[in-house]
């Protein structure tokens, strides 16, 4: 089933990007056609982790209305994923565009989550595109709210910090359950995430404090500190266990088992 | 049959027709009526050009809320589309939606006897 996925956090440094770009990979692996957008205009990184530093269109512009969807989307130059199934819609990174979209007003929110909504027109009806990902800021800023709102389903990232654990289920509570969304959380850098005493623990904890589905339980890899962002995993090393778990997640997202 | 016997046959059914549309009409306002006594009344203080951006939605009461969104998501909707969403009844619905009017969320559009509602981003600069 077609779907619009938002994929947010409370606390920034959650591995949100990664776990987005990760999932689209994986997605687009199994022969999705899947388009991923960086909503996170003040600090964008989408450019950088898919190495199209080059680009000179931005998803800034679809907001502002000064350009269309069609000419933002780019194929991307993945290996796995090489087959033009995977499209992005990157935010400028420029410090003046960065400015500018930290300095919009209420209307011209309102009028950015008309043009979120119309994606699901745009590209899932008339462009045929299985998946949406949104990448969003953390915490409770505009642009993340729009894609909440304008989202299926929307994946939580969150660690086992205790502010990130406290803040989430806040979040959870007085967001999320205002817009009834379908939510699953994907808690990531866990320590000794293989111990099944551990699983267990965690599997009750996730669902006794945010009272939603755990989608995902991501070890602390040090493979992916090594790697400095320069490795798409699900991509460049298809048989590392953080790749089998995105692959997992991505099965359990297209089973629509949350 | 002469033409002035068929304008005359058609006046009845048209006069019959003006009288249901007006009947409805009043009804949807008895509708809102009834939502303003059930609802605090603060709720339907007017704000002209008023945007409905997320934090407005964040802000709305859950009833309304849930209106909002689903035309949200459905852009241009009557009130019977709106509550096959949300599975409610369509005089409710059309209660919320006309509440939304009043508080200048939405814009009303009537076509024939349709009533259609709509956020007018575009219009909001």
């Amino acid at each position: 089933m077609k779907k619009i996925i938002a994929v947010h956090s409370y606390k920034g440094g959650t591995g949100k990007t990664s776990l987005s770009v990760n999932l689209a990979a994986s997605l687009a692996k199994r022969g999705r056609k899947v388009a991923i957008l960086d909503l996170d205009f003040r600090a964008p990184s989408l450019f950088s982790i898919l190495k199209m530093e080059k680009s000179t269109v931005w998803l800034n512009d679809y907001l502002n209305g000064a350009s269309t969807i069609s000419k933002i989307l780019q194929k991307t130059n993945g290996k796995v994923v090489s087959n033009g199934k995977l499209f992005a819609g990157l935010a400028n990174p420029a410090t003046e565009a960065i400015r500018d979209m930290s300095a919009k007003d209420r209307k011209w929110e309102m009028r950015a989550l008309g043009r979120l909504l119309s994606l699901r027109n745009s590209l899932l009806k008339e462009q045929d595109f299985d998946y949406i990902l949104f990448d969003t800021s953390p915490g409770l800023q505009y642009s993340s709210i729009n894609a909440i709102v304008a989202a299926d389903l929307v994946v939580v990232a969150t660690t086992c910090d205790r502010s990130d654990v406290d803040g989430t289920s806040r979040m959870l509570r007085e967001l999320y359950n205002l817009f009834e969304k379908k939510t699953g959380v994907v808690l990531n850098k866990v320590l000794d995430a293989n111990l099944n005493s551990k699983k267990e623990e965690l599997n009750k904890r996730i669902k006794d404090v945010y009272q939603v589905p755990l989608l995902g339980l991501v070890p602390c890899f040090c493979e992916l500190l090594k790697a400095q962002g320069n490795l798409i995993f699900v991509q460049d090393r298809p048989n590392h266990p953080f790749t089998k778990i995105m692959d997992e997640i991505a099965i359990r997202i297209e089973k629509d088992e949350i | 049959m002469k033409k002035n016997d068929i304008l005359l046959s058609r006046k009845p059914l048209h006069i019959l027709e003006k009288i249901k549309e007006n009947l409805e009409r009043l009804n949807e306002k008895m509708e809102v009526m009834i939502e303003i006594q059930r609802h605090d009344k603060k709720e339907l203080q007017a704000f002209p050009d008023a945007s409905l951006d997320v934090m407005t939605l964040l802000s709305m009461p859950d009833h309304l809320r849930k209106t909002a969104m689903t035309i949200c998501r459905c852009g241009r909707a009557t009130a019977q589309e709106i509550a096959q969403h949300t599975k409610r009844a369509r005089a409710v619905e059309s209660a919320y939606l006309n509440q939304l009017v009043l508080m200048g969320y939405l814009k009303k559009e009537r076509i024939g006897r349709k009533a259609y509602f709509f956020i007018d981003r575009d219009n909001q600069e």
